[in-house]
């Protein structure tokens, strides 16, 4: 039996993404319909004669290996903008995120006052063993000062291959005192969901990317806070999608159907009648007990992350709260190439929500739309231009070229998408207009304004960043 | 087996350069898991890609990302493509703006505006960016998507975006296309009697036209004192041009050698006596940060055979040869296949060559840092030559050659007055 496992991420997530695909799953078919079997073997041809030409007429003797590398990533490149070569190395990186895991040091890290702050060590990971502790500021990495680096920026100088080194320079107590730690980066497991009990009677639940390891995690952080609230008391579920950049097709299908019992949840159509595939809920595998369900999302919410929330959108279980969505509506499948000449990612397929739509270079649109403040420093940096405004996109019609946001504040009390979520599930009305709308409107303009009552949310230690 | 040579820095934007070339057919051993595994690719993606995908576009991308990955003067081109090349190096006329242009890092570079054609008139510089054509961003374009956009027929418009400088102002120029004609050579006697010649580029026609002007200063009836030869802003074109009208200053003696990869590859070229058009008198070369590949083998011969002062800026520094070796009906390819080194056997890739006096111009207030060619020891890619590569210099010339201070040292020290040097430099002796 041939298995495809299709893979959807916008981009390189930040220390995620993706699944492979067994070898031999895909043979080399002969070209079907465009390409005549002459044309591809003039092109073969044509290409063999440069590659000749350069081998021996090239002013120093080349690399063929990376000619062809080169060769294939050109290629490839010219296609679309989520179709692209990886090397050897490229690709065991994207294999091992897309288990979750990546090169680091295990520290949960956060933003606090323009500074890098540990949250905590992971256990058993090289920087508890060297001594990082809650609390510490991680001033400097690797000789460069962190003053001015967003937190991404920081967790990305932090990660790296397994087995290289990091030195950081940590400031600790009130002293500051600064030292420097040289860390070795070994395997970090990413831990792509995370949930906790929101204002007593909300389940919060965020998905970071899908990973192998989502659906399971799902599962039991759900088992874990139907277990914190009783069924009674629980008001619904949060799930938070924002600026997931998406992952693993399978996963996104097993989320959703957490949360649906039956109907479909996602077809894909490739370029023959025959590969479409039509995905649908498998009865009894929903954890949900129908409890109301809010989906946060925004323009950094892209792929496997607009998967989940077409579906729920389309199926009506959840409410769609945010900014409107990045927009891939394509998914994409790793082939590989053999020994040690890394793998293709490809292009395959379009995928379609149950009604029907494809999303690609549109985005979903929010039920409420729900726009965070943005500090005077970010403005006019936080919205992310989307699908439609890559070069060599998949076109799709009327498409939506303008920027959605894509700023979470770091600080969950300011955090106004989810202030709006918690609302909704505690069915709050908002008397003065025109603050957003509790019920889902057909057209979500309404914008959350400054004076809007702001009812108490119990701050967590959201968001934070693993490195 | 006839393959020509050329040295030119960047595609010729509407410009030159012939060439023929009977290609040096290659003959099958090895690699074979090479072009196995590119096949593999290949048709993994026409089987099973989301839309049918057109193949020969494929394949020019993949040899277009191969080429790119070699060296920033290697590139692929297309029937088309070879068509206008080889039209541009006879010195036959295209719709075009005047611009001569080179890939650089997904973006398009100005190597210079030609003199007197639409894109030098509106003021585009050597060294410009070209970042948008008719509000198409330039990033994703190959640089043969990029010539296309600009090219068109006359009389036509097209608003290009450039960016200048390190503060990357965004310059919008509104052009008007026309026929551009190439006129490799101009001549005029300059400070009373001294035979002025500029040289923009050297195509089929350079030496001819060389000739001409030559014969026209003798009929003219002026005692001509000296020669100045202007290479500023010339980004190179044909080697076996240069090779003559170096030839057309010196009597014997070595012009430059290439060395392709091996020994075997190895040519010299001599000046062939009785091709000496100047009668020995004194000469200045003109060179600037624009001045590159066949500019530099003539500047860098009659430097070396101390045949020549050298004044203005150090030179671009491209010390590498490409030959078109064409692809029968599918275009050619233009490939890096030797380097040359100047009579003294050095390699000034990526080093340029220093005027032995540096005058520098003076620059308007608003193109200040701006008007540098960053030259070949920044390109992406560029073939490397020891740890003391060297940037580029200014690459400006002002429009009014009353204004002109190269010039006018070059003329001073025809007439025996030593070259004000700017306090700037010292002198490279």
């Amino acid at each position: 039996m041939i298995r495809k496992v299709s893979y959807l991420a916008f981009g390189a997530a930040l220390g995620a993404s993706a699944t492979f695909l067994a070898p031999d799953a895909l043979q080399a078919v002969a070209p079907k319909a465009y390409a005549t079997a002459a044309e591809t073997y003039r092109q073969l041809n044509l290409f063999g004669d440069v590659f000749e030409k350069i081998r021996n007429d090239y002013v120093e003797k080349p690399d063929e290996k990376k000619l062809v590398e080169a060769a294939i990533s050109g290629m490839l490149s010219s296609l679309d903008p989520h179709s692209s070569y990886m090397d050897a190395d490229a690709y065991r990186e994207m294999q091992r995120s897309t288990k979750g895991e990546f090169g680091g040091l295990g520290i949960e890290v956060t933003e606090e006052d323009g500074l890098i702050k540990v949250v905590s060590p992971i256990d058993d990971t090289p920087a508890s063993k060297a001594g990082i502790m809650s609390g510490d500021i991680i001033a400097g990495i690797d000789g460069a000062s962190t003053q001015g680096m967003t937190l991404d920026q920081a967790v990305d100088k932090m990660r790296g291959p397994i087995g290289s080194s990091v030195t950081l320079k940590i400031a600790r107590g009130t002293k500051k005192e600064l030292k420097d730690y040289k860390i070795t980066r070994a395997v970090i497991e990413v831990q792509s969901v995370r949930g906790h009990v929101q204002d007593g009677d909300i389940g919060y639940i965020r998905i970071t990317q899908f990973t192998e390891k989502t659906a399971s995690g799902l599962r039991s952080t759900m088992e874990k806070l139907k277990s914190e609230i009783p069924a009674a008391k629980l008001k619904g579920y949060i799930l938070d999608l924002r600026n997931n950049p998406g992952g693993l097709l399978d996963q996104s299908i097993e989320v959703v159907n957490d949360f649906i019992d039956k109907g479909e949840i996602v077809s894909t159509r490739g370029r023959n009648p025959d590969d479409a595939q039509r995905f649908s809920a498998r009865p009894g595998d929903d954890l949900s007990d129908g409890k109301p369900l809010v989906v946060l999302i925004n323009g950094g919410s892209a792929s496997a992350s607009e998967i989940v929330a077409g579906a729920l959108q389309d199926h009506k279980r959840a409410v769609l709260v945010g900014t409107r969505s990045f927009g891939k509506g394509s998914v994409q499948t790793i082939m590989p190439l053999g020994d040690d000449n890394g793998a293709l990612r490809l292009t395959t397929a379009r995928y379609y929500t149950p009604s029907g739509r494809s999303i690609q270079a549109k985005g979903i649109t929010p039920d409420v739309q729900v726009l965070e403040d943005v500090p005077a420093d970010l403005k006019g940096k936080e919205e992310n231009m989307g699908e439609a405004s890559l070069k060599g996109h998949l076109a799709n019609g009327k498409e939506d070229k303008s920027g959605s946001q894509a700023y979470v504040p770091p600080d969950p009390k300011s955090d106004k998408q989810l202030i709006v979520a918690v609302d909704l599930l505690h069915g709050v009305k908002k008397a003065e207009a025109p603050s957003p709308s509790p019920t889902p409107s057909s057209t979500p303009t309404s914008q959350a304004k400054d004076d809007a009552p702001k009812p108490a949310v119990t701050p967590t230690p959201e968001p934070t960043k693993s490195n | 087996m006839r393959a020509t040579s050329f040295v030119v820095l960047g595609v010729a934007l509407g410009m030159s350069g012939a060439l023929v070339a009977n290609v040096v057919s290659a003959s099958t051993r090895g690699g074979v898991s090479g072009l196995a595994l590119y096949r593999l690719a290949f048709e993994k993606t026409l089987a099973n890609y989301v839309d049918a995908p057109d193949p020969a576009k494929m394949n020019e991308a993949a040899i277009n990302g191969m080429l790119a990955s070699l060296d920033p003067h290697s590139n692929y081109l297309d029937a088309k493509e070879l068509k206008d090349f080889q039209t541009s190096m006879r010195g036959e006329e295209f719709g075009g703006l005047g611009l001569e242009v080179m890939q650089d890092n997904g973006l398009v570079r100005v190597v210079s505006p030609i003199d007197d054609t639409p894109a030098a008139r509106a003021g585009v510089l050597a060294g410009d960016l070209i970042v948008k054509i008719d509000q198409t961003p330039v990033k994703g374009l190959t640089l043969k998507q990029a010539v296309d956009k600009m090219r068109g027929p006359a009389h036509t418009h097209v608003a290009i975006t450039v960016q200048r400088g390190e503060l990357k102002d965004d310059k919008v120029f509104d052009i008007v296309r026309e026929i551009i004609h190439v006129q490799p050579v101009r001549s005029r006697i300059a400070g009373g009697d001294i035979g002025y010649i500029r040289i923009t580029q050297f195509n089929e026609q350079t030496y001819d036209s060389l000739k001409a002007a030559m014969a026209k200063f003798r009929a003219s009836g002026v005692k001509v004192k000296g020669y100045i030869l202007d290479l500023r802003n010339n980004p190179g074109g044909l080697l076996s041009q240069s090779v003559r009208v170096v030839n057309s200053f010196i009597d014997s003696g070595e012009i430059v050698s290439t060395r392709g990869r091996t020994a075997d590859l190895y040519q010299e070229y001599d000046a062939r006596p009785g091709y000496n058009l100047s009668g020995g008198k004194p000469m200045v070369v003109l060179i600037n940060g624009g001045s590159a590949s066949a500019s530099e083998i003539v500047s860098g011969a009659l430097k070396d055979l101390k045949r020549a002062t050298l004044i203005g800026t150090r030179s671009f520094g491209k010390g590498s040869v490409q030959t078109v070796l064409p692809l029968g009906e599918d275009g050619a390819l233009k490939l890096t296949t030797a380097r040359y080194y100047t009579p003294s056997g050095i390699s000034i890739q990526a080093k340029g060559i220093d005027p032995d006096y540096r005058v520098l111009e003076n620059i308007p207030d608003d193109l200040k840092g701006k008007v540098e060619s960053m030259g070949e020891a920044s390109l992406h890619g560029h073939l490397k030559n020891g740890t003391d590569e060297k940037k580029g210099s200014d690459a400006y010339v002002p429009p009014d050659p009353a204004k002109d201070t190269q010039l006018a040292a070059a003329i001073d020290l025809l007439h025996g007055k030593p070259p004000i040097v700017k306090a700037s430099n010292d002198p490279v002796q």
